[in-house]
């Protein structure tokens, strides 16, 4: 009498059980953290050239986001309109974003990233952003005299 | 007339296609995985409209709204550091081992500027030449 052979056959029936661990564990361990910023490259010793500050559109920013641009207190939004016409005549103009040390730091954000916008919101892209530390505005003041 | 049925349909349902998509999830996870390195601190970001992506293993700095201050060269998890000034000598071992590596500046949103501003000091004393400050994305309904 012939014997039955069986039938050859991989068995799959655990490979959706142990995928399912797998993602499992991708899930659990996996992070969706933020990889994304506003970067700033910092000038190199060369390149130091002294900014003169009367020429520069001076942000301050004050505690509770009070914007003064140029000694004059304007909502953010206008930051862009006031800079654009400087920016037409002078592409190179440079714009100094000083904060309060008792500011928020997401005031400084949203003021940088306001003039980030620039190409988008006005057609013109802002070369010059600088932000200064508090020491090298003690430094920039002990140098050339109360500017800041 | 009376029909009879003469077949019965067997209810089952196919999970011959399951493998398939769980692979397909798997192979998302893998693609997507990502290892954060600073998951200690609990950091609120501030949001902006423009965004650069960060390059990968980019150290980083990371303030939270306490205002304790974590160092991580990016392989390895972040750890505390007691004041701002360890930041200077961190910076620059950075930039003596692998200069041109961007250090990300991870600060929580509310906190006083003083903070962050001592600690972007510190980077630029280090001579870092490119500094990130992460944030998230904002919404126009963020922005209103």
């Amino acid at each position: 009498m012939e014997k039955r052979r069986p039938d050859p056959s991989v068995f799959t029936g655990s490979i959706a059980d142990v995928t399912f661990l797998l993602i499992i564990y991708f899930m659990v361990t996996a992070s969706f953290s933020a990889t994304k910023g506003l970067d700033f490259a910092v000038p190199k010793e060369k390149q130091s050239d002294v900014i003169e500050t009367e020429e520069a559109v001076d942000v301050h920013i004050l505690p509770g986001g009070v914007f003064i641009i140029d000694k004059q207190q304007m909502p953010l939004d206008k930051l862009l309109d006031y800079v654009k016409p400087k920016l037409e005549r002078n592409p190179n103009k440079p714009i100094i974003i000083r904060c309060d040390p008792e500011a928020e730091y997401k005031y400084l954000v949203d003021a940088f990233d306001e003039l980030r916008q620039a190409p988008k919101k006005i057609g013109i892209e802002i070369k010059n952003i600088s932000i200064p530390t508090q020491r090298e505005m003690e430094v920039i003041n002990a140098t050339m005299g109360g500017v800041f | 007339m009376k029909v009879r049925r003469t077949t019965s349909i067997s209810a089952y349902i196919p999970t011959a296609s399951m493998a398939d998509i769980v692979f397909l999830l798997i192979i998302f996870f893998v693609l997507t995985f990502n290892t954060d390195v600073d998951r200690a601190s609990r950091v609120t970001l501030p949001k902006s409209m423009e965004r650069e992506e960060v390059p990968k293993k980019a150290a980083i700095v990371s303030i939270d709204k306490d205002q304790v201050i974590r160092i991580s060269d990016g392989e390895e998890t972040s750890k505390a550091v007691g004041r701002a000034e360890d930041v200077l000598s961190f910076a620059a071992n950075i930039v003596a081992t692998q200069p041109g590596k961007p250090i990300v500046v991870k600060a929580d949103k509310d906190l006083p500027y003083k903070i962050v501003d001592n600690v972007v000091d510190q980077l630029k004393q280090a001579r870092v030449s490119i500094i990130y400050l992460l944030t998230d994305q904002k919404t126009v309904e963020s922005k209103k």
